[in-house]
């Protein structure tokens, strides 16, 4: 049964995940005054380059990586219940809490500098190195706010932390909800700060080596993460969700407000962007931790 | 034979208007998708380059037609070879097509790449792209509009659906071939080196 | 200024081309000399390019050194000749350091020697080995029809001029003879 839902997950996730983007990409070519491809365009991308020829190696770790960067994403998904209510659809939520999950957050980007660092190419290397910085500072504010959040609930379990919510968390906490949602943007890779695949700078960053089936895997990768990302931001702000058009609904509800976010703002320099994470969204989380915990 | 524009118009529309060929269903599917997904390697060779942007960006927004610019040479499956072609330049258009995996395409752009175009006798540029890189696809024009180059692309999406775009497998068999055009106008070593002179002299180049 | 240019240096009369602009021809070995007087005493303080003419009939090439002052507005030429055999002169990278690069351009182009400038790698050309393209003695078309090929179909090019000119006398007088013979039929017509 457990094996049923968590196929049953992992297809939700690809699918959406992979909509989202199109849909994504529509929205920002309709941000830029054009048509934009259609919604399916990045899958067919994706089994594009499913279909590419392979004709370069750089070694076993260069193979590994991109399969750390996955597994990485699938376990994340696994770990986030798609709904708070009734008894389906929970995944692995029940063997593994919120502190699991922040964990699983960062295995992606270990698993790329790995790779990365074993193709030796200096762009990749260039957006590694530019994309470890970046997440220290993008995690301080997401887990402060996090932490809010548990001791507020006091329960690390997602279930609990949805359950819990009579009041919508991001209208009860609303200094927490602005500043994890500082971090989310960059999580999801959205200008200002998206300075690790920034394509005039770095030419694409850790994904410049990868070609044809690795890509593919980086895509596939990507769509799913930002599927779990968002379900986990729905989960403990947006009071969760008890069914898939609730969940659907919310989740891009939050989706179009970080495109949109994203579209209108220029980049950062990398400095300037650590410089701003660490200062203001920080500073706003702390805040909204010491009022949340006051009481 | 014809002579002239004629000759030339003949290269330019090749076998565009032949029987389909034969293939099997799952060939098929996967040329489809590859048609319908196109990434452009974002890199200009010559004054042609000025056009591309304009092709990709709000006014004319290639990007409808699946096409879309990729930043590194392994990613991409098209290279625009746009304008006219030097040595110098031929030396890195050649190390980046090869860097490019299989399937991959290349669309020659303008007058020069054909024929030499306004170029015909200057020492330092070649005549015919097709003697040192296989061609899928010739736009003429000095400059061909955004447009043509929509129906160039369009031209390549039709003849990759059919299966018939495949310079890439004519590169792989006559290599020697290739090779020995290359080698011909480029000297010996063909590729060009990784070294960089200009910081190995005071005050740079 | 340019009557102490005429006598110390043994020149012609310093041309005014207009205001602000002169040139000067001067001999080569006292070129540099000349340069460093302007440089130091009349505020010349920029060396804008260095170029070349290929005098092939005379046997030599003239370097012309153009130098600009901002602090009254006016430039300099200094024009001087080398011999082609040997195109040999000294460097000026002591003096302007970006003398080094457009000194390398012309040794690229023309072969000349630069006697001081420690970088004379190609510039823009890759692994050149034959006459300086920019020689005059160099044929392009020439080195073209032997080193490249064309595609077929160049050679019977019209000359657009005539071709227009013929194509439209065509059309004159058929349009004259649809106009007769309109004519002609009116005027059975009215018969």
């Amino acid at each position: 049964m457990i094996l049923f839902d968590l196929l049953f997950m992992l297809l939700v996730a690809y699918i959406t995940g992979f909509l989202y983007y199109g849909l994504y990409r529509n929205i920002t070519a309709r941000f830029q005054r054009r048509l934009g491809p259609p919604v399916w365009q990045s899958f067919l991308d994706s089994i594009k380059f499913f279909s590419k020829e392979e004709s370069i190696s750089h070694g076993w770790m260069f193979y590994l990586g991109p399969v750390i960067m996955m597994s990485g994403a699938i376990m994340t998904l696994f770990f986030i219940p798609l709904f708070h209510t009734g008894e389906s659809f929970k995944g692995l939520s029940s063997y593994g809490n919120l502190f699991l999950v922040l964990y699983l957050l960062v295995l992606g980007a270990l698993g790329n500098a790995l790779a990365v660092g074993a193709s030796g190419n200096p762009f990749g290397v260039m957006g590694v190195t530019r994309g470890l910085s970046r997440l220290f500072a993008l995690e301080l504010p997401f887990y402060i706010s996090v932490i809010a959040l548990i001791s507020v609930s006091g329960s690390a379990d997602i279930v609990c932390i949805a359950a819990s919510q009579t009041e919508w968390n991001a209208f009860a906490y609303p200094l927490l909800f602005i500043a994890a949602l500082f971090s989310f943007v960059g999580m999801m890779g959205q200008a200002p700060f998206d300075v690790v695949g920034a394509p005039v700078e770095v030419y694409s960053g850790p994904a410049s080596e990868f070609s044809g089936k690795f890509l593919a895997l980086l895509m596939s990768q990507s769509a799913i993460f930002t599927f779990a990302k968002l379900v986990l931001m729905v989960h403990l702000f947006l009071g969760g969700a008890s069914g898939f058009v609730e969940l659907l609904a919310k989740s891009f509800g939050l989706f179009l407000f970080v495109i949109a976010f994203g579209a209108m703002y220029g980049r950062f320099k990398t400095p300037q962007s650590i410089d701003f994470l660490l200062k203001v969204p920080t500073s706003i989380a702390i805040v909204g931790l010491i009022l949340a915990t006051w009481s | 034979m014809e002579t002239g524009f004629l000759q030339e118009q003949k290269v330019l529309e090749g076998d565009l208007n032949s029987e389909n060929s034969h293939q099997n269903s799952v060939d098929f599917l996967m040329n489809w998708f590859r048609k319908q997904s196109i990434f452009v390697l974002a890199y200009g060779t010559g004054c042609g380059a000025i056009e591309m942007p304009p092709t990709f960006t709000s006014r004319y927004d290639a990007e409808r037609l699946g096409i879309r610019g990729a930043a590194t040479p392994r990613q991409a499956d098209v290279i625009i070879v746009s304008g006219y072609c030097s040595y110098k330049t031929l030396r890195r258009i050649i190390r980046t097509y090869e860097q490019m995996s299989n399937p991959k395409y290349l669309l020659a752009l303008g007058s020069c790449t054909v024929n030499g175009g306004m170029y015909w006798d200057s020492y330092n540029t070649i005549k015919k792209l097709e003697d040192y890189l296989p061609v899928d696809m010739y736009v003429n024009g000095c400059m061909p509009r955004p447009e043509s180059i929509l129906e160039g692309f369009i031209a390549l999406q039709k003849e990759i659906g059919e299966g018939k775009a495949s310079s890439w497998q004519k590169y792989e068999e006559n290599y020697e071939f290739y090779r020995k055009n290359q080698e011909a106008v480029l000297g010996k070593k063909v590729e060009p080196s990784y070294e960089a002179d200009w910081y190995l002299y005071e005050g740079g180049l | 200024m340019f009557s102490e240019i005429k006598n110390r240096f043994a020149t012609d009369d310093v041309e005014v081309k207009r205001k602000g602009l002169y040139k000067v021809v001067v001999k080569h070995e006292r070129l540099f000399a000349l340069i460093v007087m302007l440089k130091e005493m009349y505020d010349y303080k920029t060396l804008n390019t260095i170029t070349c003419t290929d005098w092939i009939e005379e046997g030599h090439f003239a370097l012309t050194y153009i130098m600009t002052t901002l602090k009254r507005n006016e430039t300099f030429m200094l024009q001087t000749m080398i011999l082609r055999e040997e195109a040999h002169t000294k460097s000026l990278s002591y003096l302007f350091k970006q003398a080094q690069i457009m000194e390398r351009d012309l040794h690229e182009m023309y072969g000349i020697k630069f006697e001081g400038n420690e970088n004379l790698k190609e510039l823009s050309l890759e692994n050149w080995v034959h006459t300086p393209p920019l020689r005059r003695e160099f044929d392009t078309l020439e080195f073209v029809n032997n080193h490249l090929t064309f595609r077929d179909g160049r050679d019977d090019n019209i000359d657009t001029k005539a071709e227009s000119k013929r194509l439209r006398a065509i059309k004159k007088a058929e349009k004259e003879a649809a106009k007769k013979a309109k004519e002609s039929k009116k005027a059975e017509d009215v018969q």
